[in-house]
C-alpha cells in the first residue's frame, strides 16, 4: 500500500447507463481499493451485471469514467481491458465447453506470452484447486458445477490480473462448493489480487469482503465497511432476513 | 459402364470438393452463427482466377492452387471487414442477408468482368488413367484427395496447436467468454473469413478442373452444396461438415448410378430436408445442443411504419387505374404489369417472412407450382383461364404448404436453407417429373389470359386484370394483418417460444401463412404462365426469391402497401434510368446490401 490517500485500483465515478430508452445506471459510483475485496449486493434488476459489464467494456456507459489503475478504460475494447490486468469469471461459469479443462484454464493465458511462466502457474492452478488434476483432460462441459466455477477461477487467474471481478460465484452451486468457493476468493486475495464480486447472497459476501456497495434500481443505496453493513438494520431487513435464519 | 468402385471414387472426389466449400461454412457458423451464403460466389472467383492463372499467365499448377488461394482469402477479409463487420450489432438476420447481396454482387462481377459464357479450364496435369481394382482413377482425382486431406491437415494442426486456433475455437464455443479471455473476436472473424475464402476458392478451381468448364452459374450450386454437407454433420461442425460432404458425394454419384445426371441434385437435396426433418442438429450433433433461443432479435425489429392515409392510397389506386386512358406508351403498361405479379409474390413473401417470421429463400417454387398447374390445367383440360389461375393458386396454396412443411419445427436460419432446398427440389422434380410437365422441354402454346370468354390480348386489359387481382389480394391481406390471427402471426415472430406458452399452435398458423401467401403467388405464376404463353423448370427461379425477398425489405417487412411499392421501385426504376439487363441483378445486390446496412425497416417501414 501507498502512503496517504492511496489511489485506488477501479473507480467507477458518475457512470450513467442506458438499454434503449431505460436507464439502468443513475449516477453510480464505486471504488475498490489495492488489495481488497469489495463486493455488490443488490437483488434481480438491479443493475448488478449490467457494472460488471461496465467494467469489462462489453457495455458502454453513456456518461461518467471508469479508471482502471489511474487510467481511464472508457472505450477500450474487453480484449484491451483484459491486458491491462482484469480478468472475469462471468455468470454461470461459462466455460468453454468443448475444450478440455487444460485448453480451458490455459485460454485464461491468452494474453500473455511467456511460455514456461504460464506452465508454471498451470502447476500451481493445481495446488490451488488439486481437484482439477485429475480432470484435465475431461471436456469441460462434463464437470458439475462447482468443478466448472474452480476451472473458471483457474481460467481467470492465468492472466496474472490485478482484479478479478465475479459475476455470483456462488449461484447454483451445493453449500459444500460454497463455502470452497468463498475461501478460494480469500485466498486469491491474499495474493494480492483485487477481487469485486456482485452477489446476492449478502451474508456470505459480507463475511468475506473488505467494502460493500447495495445497488437498488441503479442506484447505490448505501455503502461502507462490510463489517458496519452487517450490523445496518437496513441491510438486516432486506437481504439478510431470510439468509440468516438458513 | 461405369463400375461402383468407379461411383464409389466419384462420389468421393467430389465430396472431398464439397468438403472444401462446407469446412469453411461450418468455420464461419461456428464463430458468427451465420450461413455465408456469399461462399459460392468465392468458389466462383476461386474457378476464374484458376483460368486467369492457366489460361492467361500459365502458371505451373503449384503456383496456380497459391495464387487463387490467395486472391480467394483477400476477397474473404473484404467480405467481412466491408460487409459484415459493419453489421456486428444489428439483428441477426441482417448478416445472412448481407451475404445473398455480396453472392450476387459477385457473381455479376464475375459475369461482367468474363462474360456469361461457359470456358474450359484445364487441368494442367496429364490425361492418364490408372487402374484400382474394379475403377479407374486420375491424377487430378489425386490431386483434389490430396488437397482435401492436406487442407484438413493444415486446419486440425491450426485450430489444436495454434494461438489463433485456440482463439477460434473459444470464440466459436462462447464470443463473450473469449473476449473475457482477452480475444479479439474480430481478428478470429478475418482468420476464419481468409481460411474458408482460401479454402472455397481452391475447391471452385479444382471443380472448374475437374469438369474441365467454368460458369458463373457454379456459385449459387455450391452454396447449396455446401450448405447442404454442413448442415448434414451439424452445423458449425468441421469434421461433421468433411463427413457430410463425403456422404454428401457418395448419395449423389449412387443417385445418379440409378436414376441418371438430372436426378444428381434432387437427391442432395432430399438428403438436407431428411437431415433437417429427422436430426436438424446434423448427423453428428452430441446429445447436448445448442439451447433453444428465442427469436427475439432475430429480426428487423418494428419500426414506426409510415402512415399512408386513406384517401391518398385510394387516390393512388385510381391514378394507377385510369393510367391505361391516358397516353401512357405499351412500354410503361408492360413494365407496371410485371410489378404487379412481382406485387403479388411479394405480397406473399412480406407475409411469410414479415409478418409470421418465416425468411423463405424458395418462395419462386409457388410461382411455378401456380404457373404448372394453371398452364396444365387449362392445356389439357381446356379449363377457362380464370378457373385456371384460381386452381393454381390452390394448388399453392395446398402443395407449397405441405412441401414447406417440414421446415415449420425449424427456426432462424434453418428455415431459409430448408426452403431454399424445397424450392430447389420443386424446380428438379419439374424437370425430371416428364409425363406431367414435360420436363427440360417446358410447356409452350400456353392460352392467354381471359376473363369469361374474352381474351385478354390487349396490353389495358393484362394490365386491369393484373392490377385488381393484386389490388384484392393486397386489401385481404391487409384485412388478415388487422384481425387477431394478424397479431398471432406477428407474436410467433417476435417470440415463438412465448406465443407457444401461450397456446399459439405454431404449425397451425405457419401454415395459415403460407396458405393465404401460397395461394397469392401461386396465382402470380398462374397469370405469368398464360402472359408469357411458355414455361420451363427454369422459369422461375431462386433468384427471383432473392428478388422477392429484396421487394420486401425495401418495402419494409411485413408491410402490404410497402410490398407493392417494393415491387414497382425494383421492377420500374431499373427501367427508368434504363439500366442495362445484365447490370440489374447487380443493383439489387448493391440495393439488398445498402438496405440491410443503413435502413433495414425500409422504404416504408415494418409492421
Amino acid at each position: 500500500m501507498s502512503t496517504g490517500a492511496p489511489e485506488p485500483l477501479l473507480a467507477l465515478s458518475n457512470v450513467n447507463t442506458f438499454y434503449g430508452q431505460a436507464q439502468v445506471h443513475f449516477d453510480l459510483s464505486i471504488t475498490v481499493g489495492r488489495g481488497h475485496i469489495v463486493c455488490l449486493l443488490g437483488g434481480n434488476a438491479s443493475g448488478k451485471s449490467t457494472t460488471m459489464k461496465i467494467i469489462l467494456g462489453l457495455v458502454k456507459p453513456r456518461s461518467g469514467e471508469v479508471m482502471f489503475d489511474g487510467a481511464s478504460v472508457i472505450g477500450l475494447t474487453t480484449p484491451q481491458i483484459v491486458r491491462r490486468g482484469i480478468a472475469s469469471v462471468p455468470e454461470a461459469r461459462r466455460l468453454f465447453a468443448d475444450m478440455s479443462v487444460r485448453e480451458n484454464i490455459l485460454m485464461g493465458a491468452f494474453v500473455r506470452n511467456d511460455r514456461e511462466a504460464i506452465a508454471q502457474d498451470l502447476d500451481k492452478m493445481l495446488t490451488l484447486f488439486p481437484k482439477l488434476g485429475q480432470r484435465l483432460s475431461q471436456r469441460a462441459g462434463s464437470l458439475s458445477g462447482g468443478e466448472q466455477q474452480m476451472v473458471a477461477m483457474a481460467r481467470a487467474l492465468m492472466s496474472r490480473p490485478r482484479l478479478i471481478v465475479m459475476d455470483e460465484p456462488t449461484m447454483g452451486l451445493s453449500p459444500l462448493y460454497v463455502d470452497r468457493v468463498l475461501e478460494l476468493i480469500r485466498a486469491i486475495n491474499a495474493e494480492g489480487v483485487s477481487v469485486f464480486m456482485v452477489e446476492q447472497n449478502a451474508s456470505l459476501a459480507l463475511e468475506i469482503a473488505h467494502e460493500a456497495y447495495v445497488l437498488q434500481t441503479g442506484k447505490i443505496v448505501l455503502s461502507g465497511p462490510a463489517r458496519t453493513l452487517k450490523e445496518d438494520p437496513r441491510v438486516r431487513d432486506a437481504y439478510l432476513g431470510g439468509s440468516e435464519a438458513a | 459402364m461405369s463400375s461402383w468402385l468407379d461411383y464409389t471414387i466419384n462420389g468421393l472426389i467430389v465430396g472431398n470438393v464439397y468438403a472444401l466449400v462446407a469446412v469453411g461454412l461450418a468455420l464461419i457458423f461456428g464463430v458468427s452463427r451465420l450461413i455465408n451464403f456469399a461462399q459460392g460466389s468465392i468458389y466462383l472467383v476461386g474457378a476464374y482466377i484458376g483460368w486467369v492463372a492457366v489460361v492467361q499467365l500459365h502458371t505451373p499448377l503449384p503456383l496456380t492452387i497459391i495464387l487463387v488461394a490467395v486472391v480467394a482469402a483477400l476477397v474473404g477479409l473484404i467480405i467481412e471487414r466491408f460487409g459484415l463487420r459493419p453489421l456486428q450489432n444489428s439483428v441477426r438476420i441482417a448478416p445472412l442477408l448481407a451475404t445473398i447481396g455480396i453472392s450476387f454482387v459477385l457473381d455479376q462481377l464475375v459475369m461482367l468482368t468474363f462474360s456469361p459464357n461457359p470456358r474450359a479450364l484445364p487441368s494442367q496435369l496429364p490425361d492418364v488413367r490408372f487402374q484400382v481394382g474394379g475403377g479407374t482413377i486420375g491424377p487430378l482425382d489425386l490431386l483434389i484427395a490430396g488437397v482435401g486431406i492436406t487442407s484438413a491437415l493444415l486446419l486440425f494442426v491450426f485450430l489444436r496447436y495454434s494461438k489463433l486456433g485456440w482463439a477460434v475455437r473459444a470464440a466459436s464455443q462462447d464470443r463473450d467468454a473469449a473476449m473475457q479471455m482477452g480475444v479479439d473476436v474480430n481478428r478470429v472473424n478475418q482468420a476464419v473469413f481468409g481460411i474458408a475464402a482460401a479454402l472455397g476458392g481452391v475447391s471452385g478451381m479444382l471443380v472448374g478442373m475437374y469438369y474441365n468448364q467454368i460458369d458463373t452459374a457454379m456459385s449459387l450450386q455450391a452454396t447449396l452444396k455446401g450448405v447442404v454437407a454442413e448442415v448434414v454433420g451439424g452445423a458449425g461442425n468441421v469434421p461433421g461438415a468433411v463427413v457430410g460432404s463425403l456422404l454428401l458425394g457418395l448419395v449423389e454419384s449412387y443417385g445418379v448410378a440409378v436414376f441418371g445426371t438430372s436426378y444428381r441434385n434432387l437427391f442432395a437435396f432430399l438428403l438436407l430436408v431428411v437431415v433437417l426433418v429427422l436430426r436438424p442438429n446434423g448427423l453428428f450433433a452430441s446429445a447436448r445442443q445448442a439451447p433453444p433461443e428465442p427469436l427475439t432479435g432475430t429480426f428487423i425489429a418494428p419500426s414506426r411504419p409510415l402512415r399512408i392515409p386513406c384517401w391518398a392510397l385510394s387516390a393512388a389506386v385510381a391514378v394507377f387505374a385510369i393510367l391505361p386512358l391516358l397516353p401512357v406508351s405499351f412500354y410503361v403498361l408492360q413494365t407496371l404489369i410485371n410489378a404487379w405479379l412481382l406485387g403479388m409474390l411479394a405480397l406473399s413473401l412480406t407475409l411469410v417472412a414479415g409478418t409470421i417470421g418465416q425468411v423463405s429463400l424458395g418462395h419462386a417454387a409457388l410461382l411455378a407450382i401456380g404457373a404448372y398447374t394453371s398452364a396444365l390445367l387449362s392445356l389439357t383440360l381446356n379449363l377457362p383461364v380464370g378457373l385456371a389461375i384460381i386452381a393454381g393458386g390452390l394448388m399453392s396454396a395446398a402443395l407449397g404448404t405441405i412441401l414447406i412443411s417440414p421446415s415449420f419445427r425449424l427456426r432462424g436460419h434453418y428455415v431459409s436453407i430448408a426452403t431454399l432446398a424445397i424450392g430447389e427440389i420443386v424446380s428438379l422434380v419439374i424437370l425430371n417429373w416428364e409425363s406431367v410437365t414435360r420436363g427440360p422441354i417446358g410447356i409452350s402454346g400456353i392460352p392467354p389470359l381471359s376473363l369469361f370468354g374474352y381474351d385478354l390480348i390487349s396490353p389495358a386489359s393484362i394490365y386491369w386484370f393484373a392490377f385488381a387481382v393484386m389490388v384484392v389480394l393486397a386489401l385481404l391481406q391487409a384485412r388478415l394483418l388487422s384481425s387477431h390471427l394478424g397479431r398471432s402471426f406477428r407474436a410467433i415472430r417476435d417470440d415463438d417460444i412465448a406465443a407457444r406458452a401461450y397456446g399459439l399452435s405454431l404449425n397451425r398458423y405457419k401454415s395459415l401463412a403460407f396458405i393465404f401467401g401460397g395461394f397469392a403467388a401461386g396465382v402470380s405464376g398462374g397469370i405469368a404462365a398464360h402472359l408469357y404463353s411458355y414455361i420451363n423448370h427454369e422459369t422461375f427461379n431462386t433468384q427471383q426469391s432473392i428478388l422477392a425477398l429484396t421487394v420486401v425489405i425495401l418495402g419494409g417487412l411485413g408491410n402490404v402497401v410497402g410490398a407493392i411499392v417494393g415491387a414497382v421501385a425494383l421492377v420500374g426504376l431499373p427501367e427508368v434510368f434504363r439500366i442495362a439487363a445484365e447490370y440489374r441483378i447487380l443493383i439489387y445486390g448493391i440495393v439488398l446490401l445498402l438496405l440491410v446496412r443503413f435502413r433495414p425497416q425500409g422504404l416504408l417501414g415494418t409492421i
